[in-house]
């Protein structure tokens, strides 16, 4: 089992979307609780997915527009005891989903040559 | 004071919308009573369906964001389609439908359909606006969204009560976007993709609508002048690249070319530009390039690592991120790739001379295309005469071939025709549909009649489903399950009973190459005529499109028409 912690803006639908994202997968979801979280939201997620699910997922997260950012980690057993995953149970996406943006020093480009 | 109504269409002509495509009924009646004056034109169409491909067709050939408008329940309902086609294809598309009033909602009223519940997973952002003083501010978003980052569809639900209150009102409102998320610099890719090219032995390039969307075709062009290696692209690519570029391939993907094919399941690095690489594109993915390392250049995050993950993920729009790369490419040694380019590109793989059952559509097809005038715009339908038309389409323009590829919406070539020759009336508009596809929007002859426009409707009549029925030929030993069309009505004379130009033309003309004089003059005339026409091909109901790779195949195990 896999947990998600995914921070959003609680703009309308955006929810939605994500649980969305899992059912079109057929993807049974046992746990979901959202929440305020600062001046924004998080939902935690806890369901079952593969390793390509779990990238595939995380990216159509984060392709939400209010989707702030996305946290997958292992799950253990006690859902009570990691609605706040341990650092170190953070499992790493294939891709970190990050933009490409324009070196602001052109200088630096015959550098990398 | 400006009643709601006035307010969205102060706020559409703010967002430089000037043409908007819809149907009226009861939810939506307030807006359509502002709109003489508006500044703002409305298209009726016969259908909501056709005026949601008729807005994307007009969104796809300019780039602008296309508006359709319906009234709620099954006027919203009929926009579905085109709103899960403008999602899937990347089309920046705005629908406003009309919501029974706010009081009303949630009762199961009269035309009462949850809209915004029923589209959350096809749009890309949408509102139901619970009062009017936010409509100046959703409009502004909801442009926003549509038209940024990989374009999609935004559905704007408005109550019909908060059209027709007033509120004082100050004008138009810009969107102020949030700031983006993580950045990494694009100088880490650089060096890595650098290192992946001259490692490369057998490299190759496959370019998608992104190219074109995010305007990077002449970037795009000039980085694969100086990589000089194999490249396709997918159907909706067509026209990104040169055709007669020496190592441009053609299409790719089930209906592809050999080399195109082969040349994606051999590379050992592909390079990817703004493609989905969904199954059409990939054959069986666990087979797919099975030697390959992807390098992939997208804007949306959600389409990386479908297949498998890729080498080198390049998060942004191609015409910052290109740019750069090109430049940096300037300086790097890279290996001299000759031979694999002209294993790839080389004669033996070059497309053999159609033959068989399908050998007239395409020659007709080709004396189509070849009097076509340069600034012409080819809309295709979904079917046997889609895949044909976009492997026999060689121009250069990079918005010159249209059509549903990643939805297949049958019924989306007419509307999405006349929604092209409003956006483009200098041009020569060619849509071509199949004997099942036009009978779903065939209703549209009726706008482009009234409006007058010279679309040029072609009708490749087989009698059949014709993709349908090639699959139960191939796959399903012939049983030809509820494909027969062989009872359509003549389309010449429907099309008659619309005020509109119709003739036929069999396939005996074309077997002739070249055509004779009086088959040239007739395609010369069907396509320079000022008015709207309609021309029937009667086409071989056993003709089948080849290549073909077979679902869950591999790219490599592609059949011919020998076989």
């Amino acid at each position: 089992m896999h947990i998600f912690h995914i921070r959003y803006r609680n703009t309308q639908g955006t929810l939605m979307r994500i649980l969305t994202a899992t059912s079109r997968r057929g993807i049974d979801t046992p746990y979901v609780q959202a929440e305020p979280s600062g001046h924004e939201y998080k939902v935690t997620l806890l369901m079952e997915v593969n390793q390509k699910q779990l990238g595939q997922l995380s990216r159509d997260w984060f392709a939400i527009v209010d989707v702030l950012d996305v946290h997958p980690a292992i799950a253990v057993q006690d859902i009570a005891d990691h609605t706040r995953p341990p650092r170190d149970a953070v499992a790493a996406t294939p891709h970190a989903p990050t933009s490409a943006v324009l070196p602001t020093d052109t200088s630096s480009q015959p550098a990398l040559a | 004071m400006r009643k709601g109504s006035q307010i969205v269409l102060d706020c559409l002509r703010a967002e430089g919308v000037d043409l908007v495509f819809g149907y009226p009924g009861g939810a939506i009646m307030p807006l359509y009573d502002a709109l003489e004056g508006s500044g703002v034109r409305h298209i009726l169409t016969r259908h909501e369906q056709g005026a949601v491909f008729a807005a994307e067709g007009y969104a796809r050939v300019t780039g602008k964001v296309g508006v359709a408008m319906a009234t709620s329940g099954p006027g919203a309902t009929n926009l579905v389609t085109g709103i899960a086609d403008a999602k899937m294809d990347s089309v920046p598309l705005v629908c406003i439908t009309g919501q029974v009033r706010s009081a009303l909602i949630g009762t199961d009223a009269f035309q009462e359909t949850d809209v915004f519940g029923l589209t959350l997973s096809m749009t890309k952002w949408s509102r139901l606006v619970k009062s009017i003083q936010e409509i100046p501010e959703v409009i502004a978003e909801g442009f926003y969204w549509a038209r940024s980052g990989r374009p999609g569809p935004v559905l704007i639900d408005i109550p019909t009560d908060m059209l027709k209150a007033s509120i004082p009102f100050g004008g138009p409102v810009k969107f102020t976007p949030p700031p983006t998320r993580n950045r990494m610099k694009l100088s880490e890719c650089n060096e890595t993709l650098i290192a992946l090219l001259q490692q490369a032995r057998r490299p190759v390039a496959l370019v998608g609508a992104g190219a074109k969307l995010s305007g990077a075709v002449s970037e795009i062009r000039q980085l694969l002048d100086q990589l000089n290696i194999p490249t396709f692209a997918t159907v909706h690519g067509l026209g990104a690249i040169e055709p007669e570029a020496p190592y441009y391939l053609g299409m790719v993907g089930m209906h592809g070319t050999r080399a195109a094919n082969n040349a994606l399941h051999e590379n050992d690095l592909l390079l990817v530009f703004g493609a989905r690489l969904d199954d059409r594109v990939t054959g069986d993915p666990t087979r797919f390039a099975p030697e390959s390392k992807i390098v992939h250049f997208e804007i949306d995050p959600a389409q990386l690592d479908r297949v498998r993950p890729c080498e080198l993920a390049v998060l942004g729009d191609l015409a910052e991120t290109i740019p750069v790369f090109h430049t940096s490419l300037q300086h790097a040694h890279l290996p001299d790739w000759s031979g694999w380019r002209a294993i790839a590109c080389g004669p033996e793989r070059a497309e053999t001379d159609p033959r068989g059952l399908a050998q007239p559509t395409i020659r007709f097809l080709d004396e189509l295309f070849s009097r076509l005038p340069k600034n012409s715009v080819i809309v295709a339908d979904v079917g046997q005469h889609q895949m044909w038309a976009a492997q026999r389409y060689h121009s250069n323009a990079p918005r010159g071939f249209i059509t549903s590829g990643g939805l297949g919406a049958m019924g989306f070539a007419l509307p999405a025709a006349l929604g092209i020759q409003l956006a483009r009336p200098e041009a020569t508009v060619l849509c071509v549909s199949g004997d099942g596809g036009i009978q779903m929007n065939i209703q549209e002859l009726a706008t482009i009649r009234r409006l007058g426009l010279p679309v040029k409707t072609v009708i490749i009549d087989n009698k059949y489903l014709g993709m349908v029925r090639q699959w139960q030929q191939l796959f399903y030993q012939r049983n030809y399950a509820e494909t027969d069309l062989s009872d359509n009505p003549d389309f010449v004379e429907i099309a008659k009973a619309y005020r509109i130009q119709g003739q036929r033309i069999s396939e005996e003309a074309v077997r002739e190459y070249p055509v004779s004089r009086e088959t040239g003059d007739t395609l010369d005339q069907f396509l320079r005529s000022p008015e709207p026409e309609v021309l029937v091909f009667d086409c071989h109901p056993e003709a089948n499109v080849y290549p073909m790779v077979p679902a869950g195949a591999a790219l490599s195990e592609m059949l011919f028409e020998e076989e």
